[in-house]
């Protein structure tokens, strides 16, 4: 037999595969053997098909969704498009022929993230809900601090028309343990404009021996404390001070942090929709539309790389030197600041990702977020 | 609809830079002559390639997003020849290929795919030089292992012969294309006539007779050994300090392009001379795979087995010291001056902020005391004093 028949052979073994997988088959390359008809003129790269394998084996797959992603790019800098092995022509040019279920989960999420990036933009800018009057008897106060955990609280607030600002507002900063407000931190650098890996980042910190500003929150603190006086200033780390600062007669409980995954998707996506959508829109998508949408994704929360410990312990103790001596109300013990033991994530790992990658992209967008149906 | 379409997909170190700045300033007189180079700005056909291929490039996206369709929109009503040109299409994948081709009116439209190659011998110093200057911290050394290895996984191999192997760019740009609308232009030998590469771009394009102003102003300067191995130790010890957005004016412009590349004199970087048997027998397996292919070649394919090793080798790795010290010196100078522009800026800023602080104060003064000399003009001042101080306590 000559190497054009065998190749041609293999095309159509390649062709029988990529209808299996558009039934939603879930059989390996390697154990595929059925011929199929061409149905374009290039048998889709090994990394398309072997996502939609993955796909078929976490769920029914629309064969709407099956064609998205067998027309793919992958998105960014890696491998290019490969041929499978055992059905590409054999030459000596070009990148290896791959078996696709030795494609690494890191080049499936380059496939996962080019689809999902197309569901956000179809889905659109949610619609902002009408915010109530605000209550003429209220608590007149500012939250500050860590966005992560003063957003939704916030958001709650003035949901039931309480917003912050107004004549003589007590100044409210909180602070939680510094491991997770770095996380914070650069979960809301992941749904802003992409950031390096989790990993990465902390270790850019602790050369630089610096904290996000509003990690820092004698930082904050300080900043207030000249326009309203330290005196006016409570820098709050148990959450069980808030209803009283804030006026509210239910508990005010911190948000949940997401899973490790969730900012580490956020980020891959982040990097991608600059080239769909621009400014405003592009960050309306990744925070009111992306973020909702990847909130209740299950998993253990991102924790500080164990070798980012001793350097966040040094400045969650000068932090809480910092926020005594400085004469502010503290409700709470400075050491709730220290980076915890909680059970976490060091760094989110790509298989990791590309499970939850895999289920939000069979969950499709929702229509609507929790924003539009309040 | 365009009569054809010439696209020009790499390879990079080809001169291409060159080639696009002068398509983009005489695109007028192209026009003129019937042939369309679509872009409104110089580096408007590489937002469009980024764009294609969805790459994310230091905080270009948003200018390419819907790039590649608004040129190829034009290509389409335009009714002559039309040119497409860049170096980074080397990389598009079979999918990328096949919408690009097909968006530019692939098969009604003759297509004709130009790629600019040069020999391996120059092109793996240059890519490596080129990755230093994009903050790498990798050795030479290490480079080559790295694109030598037959896995190529990891980021630099598969962008090396991504943009560099060139039956495989062909495979994948020109499969569904007869091989004479396949031209390959190859850049000549160091050492001949300056404008022959020129002239080759001119045969490929159909730009021969048309009057071309050629002074081109864009150009890729290279980096001598001792000024290649300063800038990897600086990426080496600043990369985690300096911001991307800070490397790019400070590091690549300032220190490399404006300052090292003048350095002519020192050692140049070459191919060692270790390497070469590994070169050469690839490049004989290109040669023979592009002649049994039939392509248009303008120059000729010999050029692809490139000049003999340089002797003595010059190692990036264990560069002179005293060299490396020269050029740190030229560095910190050229640092130093920047900064000394820098301070005048600020100085000259400052004086100007002051005047302006300056100028407000003698104006209100003025309109106060103005005020005061009449009954209704004290009384709306006393208004505005008490709104104000409203305002601070609410605030």
């Amino acid at each position: 037999m000559n190497a054009s028949v065998s190749a041609d052979q293999g095309e159509r073994r390649a062709w029988g595969w990529v209808h299996h997988l558009r039934d939603g088959g879930t059989t390996p390359w390697a154990a595929w053997l059925e011929p199929g008809t061409p149905v374009a003129p290039v048998v889709p790269g090994a990394q398309q098909l072997e996502l939609l394998r993955r796909l078929n084996l976490t769920g029914p797959v629309s064969p709407v969704l099956a064609d998205r992603v067998l027309g793919a790019s992958a998105v960014g800098r890696g491998r290019p498009d490969l041929q499978l092995v055992g059905a590409a022509q054999l030459t000596r040019f070009g990148p290896r022929p791959a078996d696709p279920s030795e494609v690494s989960a890191n080049e499936l999420l380059r496939v996962a993230t080019h689809v999902l990036t197309e569901d956000l933009v179809a889905a659109g800018v949610p619609r902002r809900r009408r915010t109530p009057p605000a209550r003429p008897w209220r608590t007149r106060y500012q939250l500050l601090g860590d966005p992560e955990l003063v957003g939704p609280i916030l958001a709650g607030l003035v949901a039931r028309g309480r917003p912050p600002g107004g004549t003589g507002a007590r100044v409210v900063v909180l602070g939680a343990d510094l491991g997770r407000m770095l996380a914070n931190a650069w979960t809301v650098r992941c749904f802003d404009l992409g950031a390096r890996s989790w990993r990465a980042w902390t270790r850019r910190l602790k050369e630089q021996d610096r904290l996000p500003g509003r990690a820092d929150v004698a930082l904050v603190a300080r900043q207030w404390a000249r326009k309203v006086g330290p005196s006016n200033v409570h820098v709050v780390l148990d959450p069980a001070a808030l209803p009283d600062l804030l006026g509210v007669r239910h508990p005010v409980e911190l948000p949940a942090a997401p899973a490790a995954e969730v900012p580490d998707l956020g980020r891959r996506i982040a990097r991608v929709l600059g080239l769909h959508v621009a400014g405003d829109e592009r960050s309306a998508l990744l925070t009111r539309r992306l973020r909702p949408w990847l909130a209740d994704a299950p998993g253990l929360p991102l924790g500080l790389p164990a070798e980012q410990l001793d350097w966040a312990g040094k400045h969650a103790e000068r932090i809480g030197r910092q926020i005594r001596d400085a004469g502010y109300a503290v409700h709470g013990e400075p050491d709730a600041l220290l980076p915890g033991d909680r059970a976490m994530v060091e760094v989110p790992s790509d298989m990791a990702t590309l499970h939850l990658a895999l289920r939000t992209m069979l969950a499709g967008t929702p229509r609507t977020t929790s924003e539009e149906a309040e | 609809m365009s009569k054809r379409v010439l696209l020009h997909v790499g390879t990079p170190k080809t001169g291409t830079s060159y080639l696009q700045d002068v398509l983009f300033r005489n695109r007028r007189t192209l026009a003129a002559a019937g042939i369309l180079y679509p872009a409104d700005r110089f580096d408007g056909q590489f937002l469009a390639a980024l764009d294609l291929m969805e790459l994310p490039w230091g905080g270009l996206e948003e200018e390419a997003i819907g790039a590649w369709d608004r040129l190829a929109s034009q290509v389409r009503a335009w009714d002559g020849t039309a040119i497409i040109s860049h170096e980074i299409l080397a990389t598009a994948s079979r999918g990328e290929v096949a919408r690009a081709l097909s968006s530019i009116g692939h098969p009604e439209v003759e297509v004709h795919v130009v790629l600019s190659v040069r020999d391996l011998v120059r092109q793996i110093p240059a890519e490596w030089q080129e990755n230093v200057k994009h903050r790498a911290e990798l050795s030479y050394g290490r480079f080559l292992k790295l694109i030598q290895k037959p896995s190529r996984k990891g980021r630099i191999a598969n962008w090396f012969w991504g943009v560099q192997e060139i039956p495989d760019i062909l495979n994948r740009w020109c499969h569904d294309l007869p091989p004479d609308r396949v031209h390959l232009v190859t850049v000549p030998p160091p050492g001949g006539p300056s404008n022959l590469l020129w002239e080759r771009f001119s045969q490929a394009f159909g730009l021969t007779g048309l009057e071309l102003d050629l002074e081109g102003e864009r150009a890729n300067p290279s980096l001598g050994v001792p000024e290649t191995a300063l800038v990897r130790r600086i990426n080496r010890r600043a990369n985690h300090a300096v911001d991307p957005a800070r490397y790019r004016p400070l590091v690549r412009e300032l220190l490399a392009h404006q300052t090292l590349s003048r350095r002519s004199e020192s050692p140049r970087l070459t191919l060692p001379p270790d390497a070469y048997p590994w070169t050469q027998e690839l490049t004989g397996a290109w040669i023979d795979e592009i002649k049994a292919r039939g392509y248009d070649v303008i120059g000729d394919l010999g050029d692809l087995v490139g000049p003999p090793p340089k002797l003595p080798y010059a190692d990036a790795d264990h560069p002179d010291e005293s060299e490396v010290a020269d050029a740190a010196v030229d560095a910190i100078k050229a640092l130093l001056l920047e900064n000394a522009r820098l301070l005048e800026t600020e100085q000259r800023l400052s004086r100007e902020l002051a005047q302006a602080h300056h100028d407000r104060h003698r104006l209100r003064g003025g309109v106060v005391r103005r005020l005061e000399r009449s009954r209704t003009g004290s009384r709306l001042l006393a208004g505005y004093r008490r709104a104000r101080a409203r305002s601070s306590r609410s605030a």
